[in-house]
Protein backbone atom coordinates (compact mmCIF):
# COMPACT_ATOMS: atom_id res chain seq x y z
CA UNK A 1 0.00 0.00 0.00
CA UNK A 2 2.72 2.03 0.86
CA UNK A 3 4.31 1.42 -2.27
CA UNK A 4 1.36 2.36 -4.42
CA UNK A 5 1.05 5.75 -2.35
CA UNK A 6 4.33 6.50 -3.17
CA UNK A 7 4.19 5.08 -6.36
CA UNK A 8 1.02 7.71 -7.68
CA UNK A 9 2.84 10.66 -4.93
CA UNK A 10 5.61 10.42 -7.58
CA UNK A 11 3.41 10.19 -10.72
CA UNK A 12 1.91 13.11 -9.52
CA UNK A 13 4.61 15.42 -8.57
CA UNK A 14 6.37 14.54 -12.23
CA UNK A 15 2.94 16.37 -13.53
CA UNK A 16 2.79 19.35 -11.39
CA UNK A 17 6.75 19.86 -11.75
CA UNK A 18 6.38 20.68 -14.98
CA UNK A 19 5.43 24.65 -15.28
CA UNK A 20 4.54 26.71 -18.12
CA UNK A 21 7.25 28.14 -20.08
CA UNK A 22 6.08 31.88 -20.66
CA UNK A 23 6.38 32.25 -24.19
CA UNK A 24 8.56 36.10 -23.70
CA UNK A 25 9.35 36.81 -27.42
CA UNK A 26 10.93 32.76 -28.44
CA UNK A 27 7.93 32.09 -31.24
CA UNK A 28 8.84 35.87 -32.67
CA UNK A 29 12.61 34.93 -32.64
CA UNK A 30 11.88 31.37 -34.63
CA UNK A 31 9.81 33.19 -36.92
CA UNK A 32 12.17 35.57 -37.59
CA UNK A 33 14.73 32.74 -38.48
CA UNK A 34 12.75 31.00 -41.36
CA UNK A 35 12.87 31.77 -45.12
CA UNK A 36 10.89 34.72 -46.84
CA UNK A 37 7.89 32.92 -47.99
CA UNK A 38 8.28 31.53 -51.66
CA UNK A 39 5.77 31.50 -54.50
CA UNK A 40 2.69 29.57 -54.05
CA UNK A 41 3.05 25.85 -54.75
CA UNK A 42 0.42 26.37 -57.72
CA UNK A 43 2.38 29.36 -59.23
CA UNK A 44 5.64 27.43 -59.29
CA UNK A 45 3.91 23.98 -61.01
CA UNK A 46 2.24 26.78 -63.68
CA UNK A 47 5.68 28.24 -64.33
CA UNK A 48 7.48 24.76 -64.42
CA UNK A 49 4.64 23.70 -67.03
CA UNK A 50 5.31 26.25 -69.08
CA UNK A 51 9.04 26.11 -69.14
CA UNK A 52 8.42 22.70 -70.16
CA UNK A 53 5.96 23.13 -73.06
CA UNK A 54 8.06 25.97 -74.58
CA UNK A 55 11.48 23.90 -73.93
CA UNK A 56 9.37 20.92 -76.04
CA UNK A 57 8.04 23.28 -78.98
CA UNK A 58 11.56 24.22 -79.16
CA UNK A 59 13.62 20.80 -79.24
CA UNK A 60 10.63 19.81 -81.34
CA UNK A 61 11.28 22.68 -83.79
CA UNK A 62 14.94 22.94 -84.02
CA UNK A 63 15.10 19.20 -84.44
CA UNK A 64 13.19 19.12 -87.66
CA UNK A 65 10.15 17.83 -86.27
CA UNK A 66 11.89 15.43 -83.89
CA UNK A 67 13.43 13.63 -86.94
CA UNK A 68 16.66 12.66 -84.92
CA UNK A 69 14.51 10.60 -82.49
CA UNK A 70 13.15 8.66 -85.66
CA UNK A 71 17.23 8.23 -86.52
CA UNK A 72 17.98 7.39 -83.14
CA UNK A 73 15.56 4.77 -82.46
CA UNK A 74 16.74 2.92 -85.81
CA UNK A 75 19.60 3.20 -84.75
CA UNK A 76 19.45 1.14 -81.13
CA UNK A 77 16.79 -1.05 -83.42
CA UNK A 78 19.75 -2.35 -85.58
CA UNK A 79 21.99 -3.06 -82.86
CA UNK A 80 22.46 -6.76 -81.93
CA UNK A 81 19.97 -8.04 -79.09
CA UNK A 82 22.95 -8.38 -76.32
CA UNK A 83 24.51 -4.62 -77.15
CA UNK A 84 20.32 -3.30 -76.24
CA UNK A 85 19.93 -5.49 -73.14
CA UNK A 86 23.45 -4.35 -71.66
CA UNK A 87 22.65 -0.78 -72.29
CA UNK A 88 19.25 -1.70 -70.40
CA UNK A 89 20.57 -3.03 -67.83
CA UNK A 90 23.06 -0.22 -67.51
CA UNK A 91 20.37 2.74 -67.16
CA UNK A 92 18.24 1.04 -64.53
CA UNK A 93 21.50 0.46 -62.58
CA UNK A 94 22.14 4.01 -63.01
CA UNK A 95 18.31 4.63 -62.23
CA UNK A 96 18.50 2.74 -59.07
CA UNK A 97 21.87 3.60 -57.64
CA UNK A 98 20.70 7.64 -57.93
CA UNK A 99 17.34 6.78 -56.36
CA UNK A 100 18.93 5.09 -53.07
CA UNK A 101 21.25 8.05 -53.12
CA UNK A 102 18.49 10.41 -53.14
CA UNK A 103 16.73 8.37 -50.37
CA UNK A 104 19.41 7.71 -48.33
CA UNK A 105 20.23 11.45 -48.31
CA UNK A 106 16.39 12.35 -47.60
CA UNK A 107 16.28 10.01 -44.87
CA UNK A 108 19.26 11.27 -43.03
CA UNK A 109 18.09 15.16 -43.57
CA UNK A 110 15.03 13.63 -41.49
CA UNK A 111 16.77 12.46 -38.87
CA UNK B 1 -12.20 29.44 -33.89
CA UNK B 2 -8.93 28.20 -33.47
CA UNK B 3 -7.36 25.80 -35.72
CA UNK B 4 -6.20 21.96 -34.83
CA UNK B 5 -2.52 21.25 -35.30
CA UNK B 6 -3.31 19.22 -38.33
CA UNK B 7 -5.31 22.09 -39.89
CA UNK B 8 -2.27 24.58 -39.32
CA UNK B 9 0.23 22.19 -40.80
CA UNK B 10 -2.21 21.64 -43.48
CA UNK B 11 -2.09 25.76 -44.38
CA UNK B 12 2.21 25.53 -44.04
CA UNK B 13 2.57 23.52 -46.82
CA UNK B 14 -0.10 24.79 -48.74
CA UNK B 15 0.51 28.01 -48.36
CA UNK B 16 3.66 28.79 -46.60
CA UNK B 17 1.69 30.67 -44.12
CA UNK B 18 4.03 31.72 -41.26
CA UNK B 19 1.27 32.91 -39.19
CA UNK B 20 0.33 29.34 -39.02
CA UNK B 21 3.41 28.28 -38.08
CA UNK B 22 3.68 30.40 -35.25
CA UNK B 23 0.79 29.02 -34.15
CA UNK B 24 2.34 26.08 -34.17
CA UNK B 25 5.34 27.30 -32.60
CA UNK B 26 3.52 29.13 -29.79
CA UNK B 27 1.36 25.86 -28.69
CA UNK B 28 4.22 23.65 -28.19
CA UNK B 29 7.07 26.22 -27.23
CA UNK B 30 6.30 25.57 -23.76
CA UNK B 31 7.06 21.22 -23.88
CA UNK B 32 9.25 21.40 -25.82
CA UNK B 33 11.58 23.57 -24.21
CA UNK B 34 10.91 22.51 -20.91
CA UNK B 35 11.54 19.44 -22.13
CA UNK B 36 15.11 20.27 -23.11
CA UNK B 37 15.91 22.03 -20.46
CA UNK B 38 15.84 18.87 -18.14
CA UNK B 39 17.55 17.12 -20.88
CA UNK B 40 20.80 19.90 -20.84
CA UNK B 41 20.49 20.02 -17.15
CA UNK B 42 19.22 23.22 -16.55
CA UNK B 43 21.44 25.36 -18.98
CA UNK B 44 18.50 27.62 -19.83
CA UNK B 45 20.49 29.41 -23.25
CA UNK B 46 21.11 25.77 -24.49
CA UNK B 47 17.98 24.57 -24.05
CA UNK B 48 16.48 27.56 -25.79
CA UNK B 49 19.12 27.48 -28.80
CA UNK B 50 17.86 23.87 -29.02
CA UNK B 51 14.64 24.41 -28.89
CA UNK B 52 14.87 26.81 -31.63
CA UNK B 53 16.89 24.34 -33.83
CA UNK B 54 14.36 22.02 -33.55
CA UNK B 55 11.40 24.15 -34.70
CA UNK B 56 13.33 25.64 -37.46
CA UNK B 57 14.28 21.81 -38.66
CA UNK B 58 10.38 21.01 -38.05
CA UNK B 59 9.79 23.96 -40.73
CA UNK B 60 11.90 22.94 -42.88
CA UNK B 61 10.54 18.91 -42.96
CA UNK B 62 7.36 19.52 -42.39
CA UNK B 63 6.36 17.70 -45.44
CA UNK B 64 7.47 14.43 -43.85
CA UNK B 65 4.83 14.46 -40.93
CA UNK B 66 2.14 12.50 -42.06
CA UNK B 67 0.26 12.57 -39.25
CA UNK B 68 0.61 9.40 -38.14
CA UNK B 69 1.68 10.20 -34.94
CA UNK B 70 0.50 13.29 -32.91
CA UNK B 71 2.69 16.22 -34.34
CA UNK B 72 3.79 16.85 -30.60
CA UNK B 73 5.25 13.48 -30.65
CA UNK B 74 6.71 14.02 -33.76
CA UNK B 75 8.14 17.45 -32.61
CA UNK B 76 9.88 16.12 -29.09
CA UNK B 77 11.30 13.38 -31.57
CA UNK B 78 13.34 16.08 -33.35
CA UNK B 79 13.65 17.95 -30.17
CA UNK B 80 16.00 14.69 -28.95
CA UNK B 81 18.03 14.40 -31.72
CA UNK B 82 18.72 17.89 -31.69
CA UNK B 83 19.98 17.29 -28.21
CA UNK B 84 21.77 14.34 -29.01
CA UNK B 85 23.21 15.53 -31.47
CA UNK B 86 24.88 18.45 -28.86
CA UNK B 87 25.03 15.85 -26.63
CA UNK B 88 28.03 14.27 -28.88
CA UNK B 89 29.86 17.44 -28.79
CA UNK B 90 29.31 17.99 -24.55
CA UNK B 91 30.05 14.71 -23.19
CA UNK B 92 28.87 16.39 -20.08
CA UNK B 93 25.15 16.31 -21.29
CA UNK B 94 25.22 12.33 -21.26
CA UNK B 95 26.75 10.39 -18.35
CA UNK B 96 25.82 10.91 -14.61
CA UNK B 97 27.12 13.83 -12.93
CA UNK B 98 29.90 11.84 -10.65
CA UNK B 99 31.14 14.69 -8.61
CA UNK B 100 27.31 15.73 -7.66
CA UNK B 101 26.14 12.48 -7.47
CA UNK B 102 28.76 11.83 -4.36
CA UNK B 103 28.04 15.46 -3.41
CA UNK B 104 24.36 14.30 -2.88
CA UNK B 105 25.53 11.44 -0.27
CA UNK B 106 27.77 13.73 1.83
CA UNK B 107 25.68 15.38 4.79
CA UNK B 108 28.37 18.09 4.82
CA UNK B 109 28.04 18.95 1.27
CA UNK B 110 24.61 18.53 0.39
CA UNK B 111 21.63 21.67 0.20
CA UNK B 112 18.87 20.64 2.16
CA UNK B 113 16.38 22.47 0.02
CA UNK B 114 17.65 20.95 -2.97
CA UNK B 115 16.62 17.74 -1.32
CA UNK B 116 12.85 18.35 -1.95
CA UNK B 117 13.55 19.24 -5.74
CA UNK B 118 12.11 16.92 -7.65
CA UNK B 119 13.86 18.14 -10.60
CA UNK B 120 16.94 18.54 -9.00
CA UNK B 121 16.98 14.16 -8.14
CA UNK B 122 16.08 14.21 -12.03
CA UNK B 123 19.35 15.64 -13.00
CA UNK B 124 20.68 13.08 -11.10
CA UNK B 125 19.73 9.83 -13.34
CA UNK B 126 21.53 9.18 -16.12
CA UNK B 127 20.49 9.85 -19.84
CA UNK B 128 18.34 7.06 -20.78
CA UNK B 129 16.40 7.25 -17.32
CA UNK B 130 16.07 10.79 -17.14
CA UNK B 131 14.30 10.65 -20.86
CA UNK B 132 12.56 8.02 -20.08
CA UNK B 133 10.73 9.65 -17.31
CA UNK B 134 10.28 12.71 -18.53
CA UNK B 135 8.67 12.00 -21.95
CA UNK B 136 6.29 8.98 -20.42
CA UNK B 137 5.50 10.37 -16.54
CA UNK B 138 5.80 14.22 -17.08
CA UNK B 139 4.77 14.83 -20.70
CA UNK B 140 2.17 12.15 -20.78
CA UNK B 141 3.82 10.21 -23.72
CA UNK B 142 2.35 5.98 -24.19
CA UNK B 143 5.88 4.08 -23.82
CA UNK B 144 4.91 3.14 -27.49
CA UNK B 145 5.23 6.97 -28.41
CA UNK B 146 8.33 6.95 -26.13
CA UNK B 147 10.20 4.54 -27.77
CA UNK B 148 9.92 6.28 -31.31
CA UNK B 149 10.77 9.80 -29.49
CA UNK B 150 14.03 7.91 -28.54
CA UNK B 151 14.25 5.51 -31.28
CA UNK B 152 14.76 2.56 -28.99
CA UNK B 153 13.01 -0.76 -28.15
CA UNK B 154 9.64 -0.62 -26.26
CA UNK B 155 11.29 -2.98 -23.37
CA UNK B 156 13.78 -0.85 -22.89
CA UNK B 157 11.59 2.13 -22.71
CA UNK B 158 9.50 0.32 -19.95
CA UNK B 159 12.77 -1.02 -17.68
CA UNK B 160 14.68 2.96 -18.24
CA UNK B 161 10.89 4.16 -16.76
CA UNK B 162 10.68 1.78 -14.04
CA UNK B 163 14.65 2.10 -13.13
CA UNK B 164 14.51 5.85 -13.14
CA UNK B 165 11.20 5.84 -10.78
CA UNK B 166 12.88 3.59 -8.74
CA UNK B 167 15.99 5.78 -8.23
CA UNK B 168 13.70 8.38 -7.87
CA UNK B 169 11.99 7.22 -4.99
CA UNK B 170 14.89 6.25 -3.40
CA UNK B 171 16.16 9.44 -3.55
CA UNK B 172 13.24 11.22 -2.36
CA UNK B 173 11.91 8.55 0.13
CA UNK B 174 12.95 10.65 2.93
CA UNK B 175 10.14 13.45 2.19
CA UNK B 176 7.57 10.89 0.72
CA UNK B 177 3.99 11.20 1.45
CA UNK B 178 3.58 10.30 5.14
Amino acid sequence: MDEQLQEDWLEQRLRDEQPYIDDAGFTAQVVQKLPAPGRPRSARAAILLGITVLASLLAYLASDGGRFLFVAFYEVAALPLLWVSLAALCCAMMLTALAASAAFINAREQR
Amino acid sequence: MPLNDPDLVARVLLQDDHHAFAELVRNHQSPVRGLLRQLVRGDLALADDLAQETFLRAYKNLRSFRGEAKFSTWLYRIAYNCFREEARKRKELVGIDEARLEAEHDPQTVDPALKHDLMHALQLLPLHERSAILLCCQNGLSHDEAARVLDIPLGTVKTNVLRGREKLKKTLAAWGPA
